[in-house]
């Protein structure tokens, strides 16, 4: 059984369908992308999963567990955490305090303070900017806090939607090292982006997304080299 | 994406360029600025001139501003939360204040007239309190479960109306049950004595109520700056969605909100209802209205904003009649206190509307 299962899930906003029947699985312990071009329904999906948006139709389960009618909140508390699309770190607080608002679920005190000492080691430009207010940060330190925050809620499967997303290449490539060391620490993710190539490339699954349907599927290097992947989304 | 357009050369030099692009709004708003400014330098040049006010007198003028600032913002402090974390301006606190007299009222008299009150000051005072604060609470509570819930998703005016309907709905039930005739709250000889400061007399209530103000006020800030439940209730105001997806429960941020505003509301009552010696079901709608204009000047949804509004528009209210309207000449200037808070306001919302610390006044963001 896999971790993360979707079933044919229909999503409307108003009377606009965006998801028209997705089915995907994202099995424990790997990394798997959706790509796919702008409104294909990518941020959607991550949506309905971590229950922002309820599908009209279909089913999500996770970890055996259906989703439906939980709220936001409930879903984050079991360990599936959303990083959003645009990061939405909260620019008035402190690093500090995105932290612990990250870990707002827990109680274990002493363990609290132990993942965030990890994530400054895991990030250590943070550990300096602990008492500046957050949106004071550079791009690429404000995509660190939001990975460290989600992190700090000790998530079994994490969800990233585009988290390249207006960095520089430099810092782009240290995204994604990041993600690929946090899935070695044994974190699912769940990755959306628009840069097919390097998404792909560390996926061990990928799904391609096209107006609101799953066109294509497959491990990432076969997709890389799919010729239709290779015109559409790879140049 | 930035709204400048590529700098066109014109010929003419850049004043000439601004008195094109004025256009009658800008005038007029601009007259009345300049009138404002006017009545405030010819009202303090006369009221010097004429040197009508001892010095014991403009020390009393701005003891009371400050007492009555510290009740205002006290006040505004329940707007601002509110505004933060919900967007929407409940109009009904003015009404949990009113609330949370009455509740002390019940307990003020009998305590009064055992003697207690008297004997026991400290003891009574939190009585009065914990029943005041547990009052407008619940009130604030079952406000926030009835009439704002249902209206958490809709946009547009329907949520402010519904405010207003609350506000009336409060004020009637309290008049239908304890009557429209004005109570008079107890006065105890102990807040009757007043201190020596520096040669002058201060009212020894006024003293108490600053002083308790700034505490409760402190408390507070301690609870939003320093408190779990603090910190994701500032983490809602600026992101709910975020929030939502760091496992916050929206809902329980909202119902903690509502209990400190209510408490803060229940307090103000309290204090206000001691200051001017009444109670009477409409007694809220005047300090409710000046604290909402105390928490837009300081800017709404900032919280160090909305207490240096209220003791801002509580000193002009009360130095202003006497400096500003006296001095051109007006009698009796002291009945226009209300006209100067709200000429502020206006002057505010008109020119200033995300007010001196905070963000604009406007539609829900996104
Ligand atoms: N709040 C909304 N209201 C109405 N329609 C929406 C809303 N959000 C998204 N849509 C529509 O749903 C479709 C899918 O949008 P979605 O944001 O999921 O795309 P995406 O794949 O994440 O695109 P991008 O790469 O640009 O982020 C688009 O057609 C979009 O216009
Ligand atoms: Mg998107």
């Amino acid at each position: 059984m896999a971790l993360l299962e979707i079933d044919d899930i229909h999503v409307f906003y108003d009377n606009i369908q965006a998801l028209k029947g997705i089915s995907l699985d994202v099995e424990a312990n790997r990394i798997v992308t959706l790509v796919g071009g702008n409104g294909a329904g990518k941020s959607t999906t991550l949506r309905a999963i971590s229950g922002l948006l309820h599908p009209r139709q279909g089913a999500i389960r996770y970890d055996g567990r259906p989703l439906a009618g939980l709220g936001a909140h409930d879903i984050a508390a079991m360990g599936l955490v959303h990083v959003p699309e645009g990061r939405r770190i909260f620019g008035r607080l402190t690093v500090d305090e995105n932290l612990l608002m990250g870990a707002f679920t827990r109680r274990d005190r002493k363990a609290i303070a132990e993942d965030k000492e990890r994530m400054m080691t895991l990030f250590p430009r943070l550990r300096e900017r602990l008492r500046q207010v957050a949106g004071t940060l550079s791009g690429g330190e404000q995509q660190m806090v939001a990975t460290a925050r989600a992190m700090m809620a000790r998530p079994r499967l994490l969800l990233m939607d585009e988290p390249s997303m207006g960095l520089a290449p430099m810092v782009v490539e240290q995204v994604f090292e990041t993600i690929q060391a946090i899935n070695a620490q044994g974190v699912t993710i769940l990755l959306v982006e628009q840069n097919a190539l390097m998404a792909l490339t560390i996926a061990d699954q990928g799904y391609v997304l096209e107006s609101g349907e799953i066109v294509l599927s497959g491990p990432g290097r076969d997709l890389i080299d799919d010729e239709r992947v290779r015109q559409a989304y790879l140049g | 994406m930035s709204a400048s357009s590529p700098a066109v050369a014109l010929p003419s030099a850049p004043w000439l360029k601004a008195l094109k692009r004025l256009n009658a709004v800008d005038i007029v708003l601009w007259a009345l600025r300049i009138a404002v400014l006017l009545v405030i330098v010819a009202g303090t040049i006369g009221c010097v001139v004429k040197g009508r006010y001892t010095a014991a007198q403009w020390v009393d003028f701005v003891v009371f501003g400050l007492t009555i600032g510290s009740i205002y913002a006290q006040i505004a402090l329940g707007y601002t939360m509110v505004y933060g974390v919900l967007r929407l301006i409940n109009f009904a606190h003015g009404d949990f204040v009113m609330t949370g007299a009455f509740a002390g009222y019940f307990i003020a008299v009998p305590l009064d007239q055992s003697g207690f009150l008297q004997r026991q000051p400290v003891l009574a005072m939190a009585a009065i309190l914990v029943v005041a604060i547990a009052t407008s609470t619940s009130v604030a509570l079952l406000t926030e479960r009835i009439a704002y819930r249902p209206f958490r998703r809709v946009t547009g005016l329907a949520p402010l109306i519904c405010a207003i309907g609350v506000s009336f709905f409060l004020q009637q039930t309290f008049r239908g049950m304890f009557g429209s005739a004005v109570k008079s709250y107890p006065e105890p000889q102990w807040q009757r004595a007043a201190f020596n400061v520096f040669g002058f007399n201060v009212p020894r209530i006024d003293v108490i109520l600053i002083a308790l103000a700034l505490l409760f006020m402190l408390a507070l800030y301690l609870i939003v700056h320093r408190t779990r439940m603090g910190t994701a209730m500032r983490a809602v105001a600026e992101d709910a969605e975020a929030a939502a997806l760091m496992g916050i429960d929206v809902n329980k941020v909202i119902v903690f909100t509502f209990i400190l505003g209510g408490a803060m509301a229940g307090i103000a009552g309290v204090f206000y209802a001691f200051l001017y010696k009444q109670v009477y079901f409409f007694m809220g709608f005047t300090p409710g209205i000046k604290a909402f204009g105390a928490a837009v000047l300081g800017g709404i949804g900032s919280i160090p904003g909305a207490m240096l509004g209220g003791f801002f528009l509580g000193l002009v209210e009360s130095v202003g009649p006497a400096l500003f309207l006296d001095g051109i000449g007006i009698t009796a200037p002291y009945q226009l206190r209300d006209l100067i808070a709200f000429t502020l306001l206006i002057m505010v919302l008109i020119f200033r509307p995300h007010g001196l610390l905070g963000e604009r006044l406007s539609k829900k963001r996104a």
